[in-house]
């Protein structure tokens, strides 16, 4: 019955991982880029490379696991079933991957066509996807914190979409913009509104679910989001009415809230009923001590915006928030959800007359401890080179390269244990 | 553990899955007719709610200050 139960509501498993092995490959673009363009990438954050890594990884890896996650864990945290979930999860994935190469290379190559196909592509993939998930969500109840997260967290995603698609054209076409408001306010909504909200709303489910910590309180959960949501349409409304006071103060309120939302996980981690600490627990720690010291450095520069201008702050800024928050986020999370699906998937194959191997059999924890050895020593190496860049922007990327590429190494292992150990059940399941 | 809502309560807030399933299915296998259970989570379990609507269980759902989702399902 358990396995009934749960494989009723999942997708296949195809649908999902295809997102989650694509993922790292274009983490491994960004680190290969910064090892190719070398310390002038780090110069400024409008530099051509630099828009370009960011690109690969915000859309490339971010975005990609996000939106396979989504397609995978809506029936399971909200009760809301995607339609054709396989033919949804093929569509996207080729959009948003050709989408997200398109807009790295439209970065590089400026000013070309190729932005502005990009941003095509990837505004017809995204309204393709939020139509899905308004469809799917569509009559479901608020009934908890998460299922109202995930609401806001789309809000979030149509507004970074369409702030970014703004841009792109602006730039192909040559409109007259205030770019650099309009491009705070993009990694505003994108980091804050879409990104930081889905991993609040999820982080209300997995953390307690996984590493056994009590739930996260009722009436802050609640708020969570929609301070988010407010403070970020008062963040626009300062930029459009040319607000400055009004867009450092709901900044720096932004920084408060998520500062409170990391705090908070801490602390709940800190009395967690679980004594090992396993790689998704270890990553988790590590994104929310690098999240709480971002947002310290956002919270600063809107108290006192000349800290912005200082040499490294903006990129160090972007590094620690996006390398050093959400990707330990993200990749903690893919070991966690890669492993529990393809037991799961197993489980359901066994049909109840043959055991599924466990979980740390397909993916164990000593390979991804290791990787995630070889994440932090690259962290540090990119944080480093914002310091002394001509030294260190090279090795930086390669090190980057290198600890991503060592998470689709892993993740594939998996797949492949996956293959074989169903291989082995077909053959025991055709002798009974 | 019992609870003012009814004596047969699943604390499944500190179990990792499946356990909250296969121990809610057994605790409602023991019930008599019109006897109520009680299952506290963390989470709402929506997989666990559509098998509970497809076996006929009706099930009410509140949330508690501290985060405890307290789903009470009648045999």
């Amino acid at each position: 019955m358990q396995a009934l139960l749960s494989f009723e509501n999942a997708p296949p498993f195809a649908a999902p991982l295809r997102f989650f092995l694509t993922a790292p490959l274009f983490a491994v673009l960004a680190g290969l880029l910064l090892a190719w363009n070398g310390p002038q990438l780090m110069a400024s954050r409008w530099m051509p490379g630099a828009l370009a890594a960011t690109h690969l990884v915000t859309v490339g890896f971010m975005l990609q696991v996000m939106l396979g996650a989504l397609i995978q864990i809506l029936p399971v945290v909200a009760g809301a079933n995607l339609r054709h979930p396989l033919r949804v999860a093929r569509i996207v994935h080729v959009g948003l991957s050709g989408g997200g190469l398109l807009l790295a290379g439209g970065f590089l190559t400026a000013p070309s066509g190729m932005l502005g196909v990009a941003a095509l592509l990837l505004g017809a993939t995204l309204l393709y996807f939020l139509a899905v998930c308004i469809q799917a969500l569509a009559g479901v109840p608020s009934t908890s914190p998460t299922i109202r997260g995930l609401k806001l967290a789309l809000v979030g995603l149509a507004a970074v979409v369409g702030l970014g698609m703004a841009m792109a054209f602006a730039l192909t076409y040559g409109w007259s913009v205030p770019l650099t408001a309009l491009a705070d306010l993009h990694a505003g909504w994108g980091l804050g509104g879409w990104a930081g909200v889905l991993l609040v709303a999820m982080a209300y489910v997995v953390v307690p679910m996984f590493q056994l910590t009590p739930g996260y309180p009722a009436r802050p959960s609640w708020w969570f989001p929609v301070a988010m949501l407010i403070l970020l349409l008062l963040w626009s409304g300062g930029v459009l009415g040319n607000l400055g006071g009004l867009v450092q103060l709901s900044q720096g309120l932004a920084a408060v809230v998520g500062i409170a939302f990391c705090v908070l996980t801490l602390r709940l981690q800190g009395k967690r009923r679980r004594a090992r600490a396993d790689v998704t627990y270890r990553y988790w720690q590590l994104g929310l001590v690098a999240g709480v010291l971002a947002l310290l450095m956002l919270l600063i520069s809107s108290l006192w915006p000349a800290a912005s201008e200082l040499d490294g702050w903006t990129i160090g800024f972007g590094i620690l928030i996006v390398a050093g928050g959400f990707m330990p986020f993200i990749t903690g999370m893919l070991y966690k959800i890669s492993s529990f699906l393809s037991w799961l998937h197993l489980q359901n194959f066994g049909q109840a007359k043959i055991p599924a191997p466990a979980m740390n059999k397909i993916l164990t924890d000593t390979d991804c401890q290791r990787q995630m050895v070889a994440y932090v020593a690259a962290l540090a190496l990119l944080l480093a080179a914002v310091i002394v860049p001509d030294w260190l922007a090279r090795p930086a990327g390669l090190a980057f390269a290198l600890a991503n590429a060592w998470l689709f190494w892993n993740l594939a292992s998996a797949v492949r244990r996956y293959r074989r150990a169903q291989a082995e059940m077909a053959e025991k399941l055709a002798a009974l | 553990m019992s609870h003012p809502k009814t004596p047969h309560v699943v604390d499944a807030r500190y179990m990792e899955p499946p356990g909250p399933f296969v121990a809610t299915m057994e605790m409602l296998d023991t019930l008599k007719d019109g006897e109520k259970m009680l299952l506290l989570l963390f989470r709402e379990p929506h997989p666990l709610y559509k098998v509970l609507r497809q076996n006929g269980h009706d099930y009410e759902t509140e949330l508690m200050p501290d985060g405890t989702f307290e789903i009470l399902i009648s045999r």
